[in-house]
């Protein structure tokens, strides 16, 4: 064979050979330092001392409510850890151990084996154990060589605030998400957010393992640190502040302790939450260190979904608060003038079919504005049937009912806005009818919202036309910086509803509560404005519903409260709504008083 | 004519060229150090003799010398004629992880077969260097054409990128590092090699000032003692301090998670605990052997199993750790001397195609030593690059076979 002339010169293949010589005389070099200067000390480190690397877990960051009490902050859990190499040492080591422990030497060698990373990295072998074993174990210390012991914060909850499912939980990180980490961040055993704000604000609240190099003897004894190498302290995670008012949560939460409900309570002008409750709930410490299989599968397997949160994720139909949405469309389109007015009897016919008004003798002549304060359903049928399905739709879609608010809480639901294509989709094209319209118009049928969707209803009602994006983070600390950095939230506005008619809402919204269904959402020197509803389902007895809203002079509060098979809108959820905004009314004159005690000093 | 096959055996080694049986000891003597210290490495481990990694190698030594014998008696045309074809075959292979679902890190290296895998990228190694050799040795460009340089940069870039992204930058530094002992053996000019890895310097000592301060100087230097036409010079110059200027620029503007992705490139290999404990680990061992080590299988570090790559990456700490700093600087001169003995055999070739492929045998045996070696001691950030012929593992064994095989029939003058 032959291609072409080898045409290398005799100077590059000595550069080569001299370029390979000396590198290797550098590495050459390198192991005659290692090895013949320093090799007596290193022999020293080798034959008595070996290096152990401890592990310091790092707290999360201390969640604090707006007000800067503390919602969950750390506490500390011991753990049980076994350096495999050592410990195997001592022959009556494993018997000795599983007596302290109450676990079969069987156990402890399994545990070993499940979680082995080599001889000398520590396998964690019990979590959460008493204080008394560790100073069973220190005075055991020289029949237990390698049984150490490590202090690992976990999560605590100082009040007895609930709020579960929105703060979420941390558990140990899942294999799947491991190895979805890209980059490396998350080691096999770190703890990580599930679910909630712990999740939401995982990369804010979460801490940063540090190391400690100790140089230890044959006996596992510590002898000294490391010279050449410094220890790496662990970095505590962010500390944040939430949007929720504590002593507001606590109260609501005890408002409907007993009931399965959803309840938002929010800042209508900055969609800041200051209460979000979703009953049956749980302790959130329960899942702080070990979490025995027995409570979690309770937990999951309970008929009455405790995990589920009802503020986000339920979706029910909206009963009679969806009449708004019809009104709006009514006056905006101007398909009936506020005079135009019908009688109703207690009932509306359509075709054979028999729609009833709730009150089953009837509310006489209606006009616009009775028809929402006594929410008469009879006078809705006949509007609906004036109305364009899809311009009722489209007002439903400016409010972004059938889309998701964008909430920091995680697994928001969506629910449902149907318009005509959605009918046709779902009956065929001749499948529907005016009867489908009818429960539409009242909030029944295939209309579903979540409570938090309910609650910016209302805060766009109350601020005629702000669309908040919901959130519960508010800001945190910067632990490097020091500085505090507020959470961005978008706004939108709707323009497209005229002055006018969010006045002849408003006007009506406050009768509803002065003298309609909703009276018992009524606060004593301030104006409130609502919508109850009660919506029919086929579990059980109809939910309540009560939305609206408070106008103090410096701030409105938005709500919507759900109370599953509570009845009627006009009591419970009325009632509920209107002790929370009693609750914050007082708060805010209290603040006044002491403002203004303060001035006079 | 009947022989026995000891006969033949006979004949066969007596027909090898002095150099080659000379070469052909000096790798026995390496294969025995590495099955040695890899039953050191694999004593305290559990199992039956074949699955031990002990019982493995063999296996693999085996494998490993029939491949050899096999790529010996290749004709070195069909060699030549095929390199581009397989280089593209297995360029294709390179991509087959990416399809394969999971992408776990460190395992878009692999195909699985069966209960094992196979790393493509280890294979393409030589692919790479033979389609470079090819390239030179058939072109028409002349060596002071930037083309001649340019498209071997190609070659090696474009697997270099996908390898980059497995994540494994060891095997990167290889495709990327073979590309300048061939090109400058073939006689490219020294300007043109260095306009293809000044970007790559700038880059990496853009991160101190200091460094890019010395590193902006010898640009100058260089650009001044080459003479180079003026235009040229200056647009290489300022390219290369836009690059080093825009660097920490970058590299602040990169989200924590992406830098994070970048740095994980130096520690993904051997850094399971996150704290560099391996390479303190490594210097202890090495360091403890003394002069004359502890002695086969007394190595106590390396009985304590502290270092999960023992019996790969780092099973030059074991030798430094049993045989001492004598054992070391033997195994040091053992691949010095192949590298030598195989750059001898290409000078003294007539064909440029061979000459090449035996610099492309030297390149990558010996980017491999020196990485490999200046991980262990601490001189260079860890990258898993294994230690020819000695470190345990197939696909890389076999690569080293392979190249082994290429150099003996390369230096055994045969006229076929």
């Amino acid at each position: 064979m032959y291609i072409s002339h080898n045409s290398v010169t005799n100077l590059r293949k000595n550069v080569m050979i001299a370029f390979f010589m000396l590198i290797f005389l550098i590495l050459i070099g390198r192991l005659y330092y290692l090895q013949i200067i320093k090799g007596p000390s290193y022999k020293g480190i080798a034959e008595a001392n070996r290096i152990r690397v401890v592990p310091i877990e790092a707290p999360r960051g201390i969640i604090y409510d707006r007000k800067g009490q503390i919602i969950a902050d750390n506490e500390s859990q011991y753990n049980i850890h076994v350096i495999p190499y050592e410990f195997k040492q001592t022959p009556l080591a494993d018997s000795i151990l599983s007596a302290i422990l109450g676990l079969s030497s069987k156990q402890i060698n399994a545990r070993i084996r499940n979680n082995w990373r080599g001889q000398f990295v520590p396998v964690k072998i019990a979590e959460d154990v008493d204080f008394k074993i560790i100073t069973t174990i220190e005075e055991h210390r020289l029949d237990l060589p390698g049984v150490i012991y490590s202090l690992e914060p976990v999560r605590a909850f100082p009040t007895i605030i609930r709020m579960s499912q929105s703060l979420g939980y941390v558990r140990e990180i899942a294999p799947g998400d491991l190895r979805r980490s890209e980059n490396q961040e998350y080691k096999q055993g770190d703890v990580i957010g599930w679910k909630g704000v712990e999740r939401q604000y995982e990369n804010v609240l979460k801490g940063n393992r540090g190391y400690n190099f100790i140089q230890v003897d044959a006996l596992g004894r510590e002898v000294g640190r490391l010279e050449d190498r410094s220890n790496i302290p662990p970095n505590p995670g962010n500390d944040m502040f939430l949007a929720v008012d504590l002593d507001l949560q606590i109260y609501a939460e005890s408002l409907v302790e007993g009931y399965k409900a959803g309840i938002v309570v929010m800042d209508a002008n900055s969609g800041e939450i200051l209460s979000i409750v979703s009953k049956p709930d749980y302790p959130p410490g329960i899942f702080s260190g070990v979490v025995s299989n027995n409570i979690w599968n309770q937990l999951r397997s309970n008929p009455d979904l405790p995990m589920y949160n009802r503020a986000t994720q339920g979706t029910y139909p909206p009963g009679s608060t969806f009449k708004i949405v019809a009104i709006l469309t009514a006056l905006e389109t101007q398909a009936v003038d506020p005079e135009w007015s019908i009688v109703c009897h207690g009932q509306y016919r359509l075709g054979r079919r028999i729609f009833k008004c709730w009150e089953a003798r009837g509310h006489g002549r209606m006009k616009m504005h009775d028809a929402i304060v006594h929410s008469c359903n009879v006078y809705f049928y006949n509007l609906i049937r004036r109305l364009d399905l899809n311009d009722w739709a489209n007002m439903g879609k400016i409010f972004k009912f059938g889309a998701e608010t964008g909430c920091d809480l995680y697994g928001e639901s969506a629910g449902v806005m149907p318009d005509v294509n959605f009918l046709d989709r779902k009956y065929g094209e001749n499948g529907w009818t005016d009867g489908n319209k009818l429960n539409l118009v009242i909030g029944q049928g295939d209309v579903l919202v979540t409570p938090i969707q309910m609650a910016r209803f209302s805060a766009a009602l109350a601020t005629h036309g702000k669309l908040v994006r919901p959130h519960v983070g508010l800001k945190y600390i910067d632990r490097r910086t020091n500085q505090t950095i507020f959470f961005t939230s978008k706004t939108d506005s709707i323009r497209s509803i005229s002055p006018p008619s969010w006045e002849f809402v408003e006007t009506a919204m406050n009768d509803v509560v002065s003298s309609g269904t909703g009276r018992g959402a009524r606060v004593k020197g301030v104006p409130v404005f609502g919508k109850t509803g009660t919506a029919q389902n086929p579990h059980g007895e109809a939910h309540a519903w009560f939305i609206g809203y408070m106008k103090e002079p410096d701030q409105t509060i938005a709500i919507a409260v759900l109370v599953e098979h509570g009845k009627s809108g006009g009591g419970i959820a009325a009632q509920v709504a209107g002790k929370i905004f009693n609750f914050i009314h007082q708060q805010t004159v209290m603040q006044t008083v002491a403002n203004n005690a303060s001035v006079n000093f | 004519m009947r022989q026995s096959i000891s006969k033949r055996f006979i004949h066969f080694i007596g027909s090898l060229s002095n150099l080659n049986r000379l070469i052909m000891v000096i790798v026995g003597l390496l294969c025995l150090i590495g099955l040695l210290s890899v039953y050191s490495a694999s004593l305290n481990m559990e199992g039956s003799f074949f699955q031990k990694v002990f019982g493995r190698q063999m296996i693999w030594l085996v494998i490993g010398s029939l491949i050899a014998a096999a790529i010996y008696f290749l004709q070195k045309k069909l060699i030549f004629d095929s390199a581009y074809i397989i280089y593209s075959i297995g360029f294709v292979f390179l991509l087959v992880p990416y399809f394969l679902g999971s992408s776990v890190a460190g395992t878009a290296r692999w195909i699985p077969v069966g209960s094992m895998g196979i790393q493509p990228s280890e294979f393409m190694k030589i692919l790479v260097m033979l389609a470079i050799a090819r390239f030179v040795a058939s072109t028409s460009y002349s060596n002071l054409d930037f083309k001649f340089v340019l498209i071997p940069a190609l070659f090696s870039l474009i697997p270099m990128f996908v390898v980059l992204k497995q994540p494994d930058l060891g095997t990167s530094i290889i495709y990327f590092g073979l590309l300048f002992p061939m090109l400058y053996w073939s006689g490219a000019r020294i300007f043109h090699l260095f306009i293809i890895i000044a970007p790559v310097i700038s880059v990496i000592t853009a991160f101190n000032f200091y460094s890019f301060f010395v590193w902006v100087i010898i640009v100058l230097l260089v650009l001044y003692l080459t003479k180079e036409k003026l235009w040229i010079s200056l647009a290489v110059m300022l390219s290369n301090l836009a690059l080093g200027l825009a660097t920490p620029v970058l590299w602040n503007s990169l989200k924590p998670y992406q830098q994070q992705r970048i740095s994980t490139l130096f520690n993904i290999e051997a850094d399971p605990q996150g704290a560099g404990y391996q390479v303190i680990q490594s210097k202890i061992a090495i360091g403890s052997g003394g002069l004359f080590g502890k002695g086969i299988a007394h190595g106590t570090q390396t009985h304590l199993k502290f270092l999960p790559e023992q019996h790969t990456d780092f099973i030059f700490s074991v030798i430094g750790e049993e045989y001492g700093f004598i054992g070391v600087v033997v195994v040091l001169l053992l691949f010095l001397a192949f590298l030598i003995l195989c750059l001898y055999i290409a000078y003294r070739q007539k064909d440029r195609f061979c000459s090449l492929c035996m610099v492309g045998v030297v390149s990558i045996i010996g980017i491999h030593v020196m990485i490999n070696v200046a991980m262990t001691v601490g001189l260079m950030p860890v990258t898993g690059l294994p230690l020819p012929f000695i470190s345990y593992g197939g696909s890389f064994l076999l690569t080293c076979f392979i190249l082994l095989g290429l150099a003996l029939n390369i230096g055994s003058d045969k006229q076929y």
